[in-house]
């Protein structure tokens, strides 16, 4: 009987904290941040939560926001979900939503159906190939910063034979089309290619293989913890070949998985890397961060913070519903930390990518490039 | 009053009705939750017929699951199928798959088996991530077109929800009718005692490939749901996670009971909604609810349910038949067993070397000789067990070389082993069902198990389980359900082990009695006492060559036989 009870309180407290964690007011804008907090896209995901919540949490004057944040874990299922739940639980404007490009292809329709604008830094160009309104991407997509990652390996650092090791995943599968792509442009086709699945750890295989191919420039296209692996095998085993990584390679948890030794002459592309940076407003921010968070900004949490901020200055702007946040984010342009936002259509917001190295002294990079307007739009 | 056999229907039908119905008031989202859930119930209740009816651990299902979802997906997006088409498809690919996979995955042993199916798994879903032309990789399919049947749109929550839960209620129909009465007893008896299901006439390869496509089917078709209820299909779904999930909701659900199926997937699909107000920190409270479900429920939440409604088994005994000790009805061969030249080899040696035996109808033989001398080898090549390298065996004139275990033990050849395998889960009166012809009707069968319980003394212990009774108890149901298969030869390996004098002189009473209804029994027993002034003849097996056979007296005195077996101080 005693097993019964705990059984039954169990499941009776878990149904009413459910039902007393109601979100939203009535009159505050409700702006769910639906993101992965658990899985391989965590690390990312948190940044996006955090630079979305220190948002939220300095609204402009007049303007009043409330949030729930809902985990999107690994699966479209699980997104789909969470994104039922937030319309279901109050009326959203805006959502903050996956980096993760198959999360997104999944909520795109039911966005679509909710007239639910979705703000994102998922890079997976499809997702606004698919004339879908409801997108806004803050980050750049592979069409600028896989064009900023080949021209730096080709153009500044030379490279006539690169060789690159991209994820299994959506991210990976689309970087890899973008970056294949204006390689063969610029004439200097990969000389080796491979996937790795997110679970693989030991990456020795895959740089034998990488060596005996003969590259001058070792092109990483990876997520976070796997950027990170494929690096340090890779100075074990004696690689010791320039690396331009993808942006995972910009993020300080990233850096913080390896030495500052493994990581001398590792570059990487990113959108911006505010711990690089030290204009006023950049630094300002990195420092809220810090002490609301106590860990460092990315790319991926300021840009989801620009993105959710001109969400509110829309509202701020008069917009009071979803489809009048839509129409503001598609027909204005705003000024963000990282730089200026504007959509070219589709819903691609971002059109900067910069170009990081570290000096191997350091954890902390410099950014080294600025490819401003990448696609043209602005 | 109710029947306890109607509770269980009644459990399953409130469990089937009710989850849907308070969704169906609620919100969209909860809607959609419960549809999740529905889908979920679907492939826990394909992988229950797996994992819990013939308790092997299977992999595969989340692969079956995500076939499903591509093959609607594919069929839809690509080649304009309708729903009903592509639905029906979701079901027969992944069944092919499993009819494929089948033959070589099917024989083996528990632990290969599981590796098996994963690595069946870990193919497809490579199959998924790279060939991006057809599956388009890791962004998947989308644009899966909404369900429609009949021009009928499902595309609302509650139509979906509908659907769902409808097609569960038809699967979960299906599968309580196909698995009603003794071929559930069946089953239970392959997947607790696979040899001794042979040696009552159950057919272990066809009842395995059966519940394996009918699992795969169900995975594919709540794939199929899922993918059209997310519109996209992504390698996400053929991922290890989806197996590990189905798994857990069987487990936390019960493994055995329809019911299981509903309340496992209900239960977990809603788990990580009830914690989302932790974040990032809800998969310690899942994973702590979940232990403590395991814990506190080691029959799942359907066998909390079943406790609580006071569920009892399904049959029950006539009162009126345990005083009725006739002896159970047997087959007479009239030309009983025999078996010529019959040679077999083990790596180079000799078990059997030309051994040839008969036992007529109506006849007790004992079969001795020293540990080694390949006594249970012969009942093992007999009873097809083991293939023997050369010799024939014939049944009532019936060549049976050739045969499966079960197809010998259907033309009336039984055989027990030295340990009763018991099933644990069944009653003692069940344990006796299952081994009772399909042929009879359940009246038949029934009159047939309780005289063949009324024949070993074990009527008044019909509706307990077989787990709970005395080593001695436990030879005496194995001999009743040796008995309700009918057979016309039966073989006994050491039967009077452990027993006290006493019950030795009761099983020596009622084979006889046995013997003088017509059945031919062959009795291994290292127990002189027992043996000698039971058989009508005895045969001395040593090194696998038999050395004397005759009257036990004969074979008592006989020279070959003292030096192999019986030692000096019998002479």
């Amino acid at each position: 009987m005693f097993r019964h009870l705990m059984l039954c309180a169990t499941f009776c407290t878990a149904t009413l904290v459910q039902i007393v964690a109601s979100p939203a007011s009535a009159k505050d804008a409700y702006i769910p941040i639906i993101v992965p907090l658990t899985g391989f896209l965590s690390l990312e995901g948190t940044a996006q939560r955090n630079g979305a919540v220190q948002a939220l949490e300095n609204t402009p004057e007049g303007v009043s926001a409330t949030y729930e944040v809902l985990d999107t874990a690994t699966s479209p299922e699980q997104a789909v979900t969470a994104l039922h739940r937030a319309l279901d639980r109050g009326e959203p404007v805006a959502a903050a939503a996956s980096i993760f490009g198959t999360q997104m292809l999944a909520m795109l329709p039911v966005a679509k159906r909710a007239g639910l604008p979705l703000v994102t830094v998922s890079g997976t160009a499809k997702l606004t190939e698919l004339n879908n309104p409801y997108i806004f991407r803050f980050f750049p997509g592979d069409a600028v910063v896989k064009v900023a990652h080949a021209n730096y390996a080709v153009r500044e650092l030379g490279a006539k034979r690169p060789a690159l090791l991209y994820q299994t995943t959506a991210y990976g599968q689309s970087g890899r089309v973008h970056l294949a792509r204006r390689l063969r442009e610029m004439g200097t086709p990969l000389v080796y290619e491979e996937a790795l699945a997110p679970s693989v750890k030991d990456m020795l295989p895959a740089l034998t293989k990488l060596k005996a191919a003969a590259p001058d420039v070792i092109l990483l296209h990876l997520h976070s913890a796997p950027t990170a692996l494929a690096i340090r095998q890779a100075r074990a085993s004696g690689l010791d070949l320039p690396v331009v990584a993808g942006s995972a390679m910009h993020q300080p948890s990233t850096a913080k998985l390896l030495e500052a030794a493994h990581l001398k002459g590792v570059c990487a592309e990113s959108a911006s890397s505010p711990v690089s940076e030290s204009v006023a407003k950049i630094a300002a921010f990195t420092r809220e961060f810090r002490e609301r968070f106590a860990t460092d900004p990315d790319a991926f949490a300021m840009a989801q913070y620009d993105g959710i901020n001109m969400v509110l200055a829309a509202l701020a702007d008069g917009a009071s519903s979803a489809q009048e946040v839509r129409n503001w984010l598609a027909g204005h342009t705003f000024e963000g930390l990282a730089m200026t936002y504007k959509s070219d259509g589709k819903g691609n917001m971002a059109h900067d990518a910069v170009i990081i190295c570290y000096d191997g002294e350091t954890l902390v990079p410099t950014v080294v490039k600025r490819y401003h307007n990448v696609d043209g739009v602005l | 009053m109710t029947h306890p056999g109607q509770r269980g229907f009644l459990l399953t039908a409130v469990f089937l009705f009710a989850p849907p119905a308070i969704a169906f008031a609620a919100g969209d989202y909860e809607r959609r939750v419960m549809t999740l859930a529905g889908i979920y119930a679907l492939a826990v209740l394909g992988y229950q017929l797996v994992f819990g009816r013939i308790g092997a651990l299977s992999l595969a299902q989340g692969c079956f699951f995500g076939l499903g979802a591509y093959t609607t997906g594919l069929l839809g997006i690509h080649f304009g199928w309708t729903f009903p088409a592509s639905f029906l498809a979701a079901a027969i690919v992944p069944a092919l798959l499993a009819f494929v996979v089948a033959l070589p995955v099917l024989r083996l042993g528990s632990h290969y088996f599981a590796l098996a199916t994963l690595g069946i798994s870990q193919v497809v879903l490579l199959v998924a991530v790279n060939w991006t032309d057809v599956t388009g990789g890791a962004n998947g399919l989308y644009g899966i077109p909404e369900v429609s049947i009949l021009d009928r749109s499902f595309s609302s929550s509650e139509a979906m929800l509908v659907l769902v839960w409808g097609t569960l209620a038809v699967a979960v129909t299906g599968v309580s009718a196909m698995l009603r009465g003794r071929a559930s007893h069946r089953l239970s008896v392959l997947r607790d005692a696979p040899e001794a299901a042979a040696s009552i006439g159950i057919d272990a390869a066809a009842h395995r490939l059966a519940l394996f496509l009918a699992s795969a089917a169900l995975g594919g078709v709540a794939g199929a749901l899922q993918a059209h209820s997310v519109g996209v299909v992504s390698p996400a779904v053929a991922e290890f996670h989806v197996m590990v999930t189905i798994l857990a909701m069987t487990v936390v659900g019960g493994r055995g009971h329809p019911a299981g199926a509903i309340l496992g997937a209900v239960l977990l699909v809603h788990l990580p909604e009830w914690f989302r107000f932790l974040e990032a920190n809800y998969l310690i409270a899942h994973g702590a609810a979940l232990l403590l479900a395991v814990i506190l429920l080691p029959q799942g939440l359907a066998g909390l349910f079943q406790r609580w409604l006071g569920e009892k088994p399904h049959f029950k005994p006539h009162t009126d038949v345990s005083s009725d000790r006739n002896i159970p009805a047997v087959r007479r061969a009239s030309d009983g067993l025999e078996i010529n030249n019959v040679e077999k080899r083990f790596a180079g040696i000799v078990a059997l070397d030309k051994v040839s035996l008969r036992i007529s109808a109506g006849e007790i033989v004992g079969l001795i000789g020293p540990n080694g001398s390949g006594k249970t080898t012969v009942v093992n090549v007999i009873s097809g067990l083991v293939a023997p390298d050369r010799g024939r065996l014939v049944l009532d004139k019936q060549e049976i070389g050739a045969m499966g275990p079960h197809l010998r033990a259907r033309l009336g050849l039984g055989r027990s082993f030295q340990s009763p395998a018991t099933t644990p889960t069944l009653t003692i009166l069940e344990s006796v069902l299952a081994a009772t012809s399909s042929n009879h009707d359940n009246a038949t069968a029934q009159r047939l198990a309780e005289s063949c319980l009324a024949f070993v003394d074990l009527s008044g212990w019909g509706v307990e389980f077989s787990g709970t009774l005395p080593p001695a108890k436990a030879r005496d149901l194995d001999l009743a359900r040796l008995l309700a298969a009918e057979p016309s030869v039966v073989m006994l390996d050491e039967p009077a082990a452990g027993l006290t004098p006493t019950e030795r002189a009761r099983l020596a009473n009622r084979l006889k009695n046995l013997a003088e209804a017509g059945l031919g029994i062959l009795v291994i027993d290292h127990s002189m006492d027992f043996l000698l002034p039971l058989a009508d003849r005895v045969i001395c097996l040593a090194s696998g060559v038999i050395v004397s056979e005759g009257r036990p007296e004969e074979v008592a005195r006989h020279p070959a036989a003292i030096a192999a077996y019986f030692g000096e101080g019998r002479r």
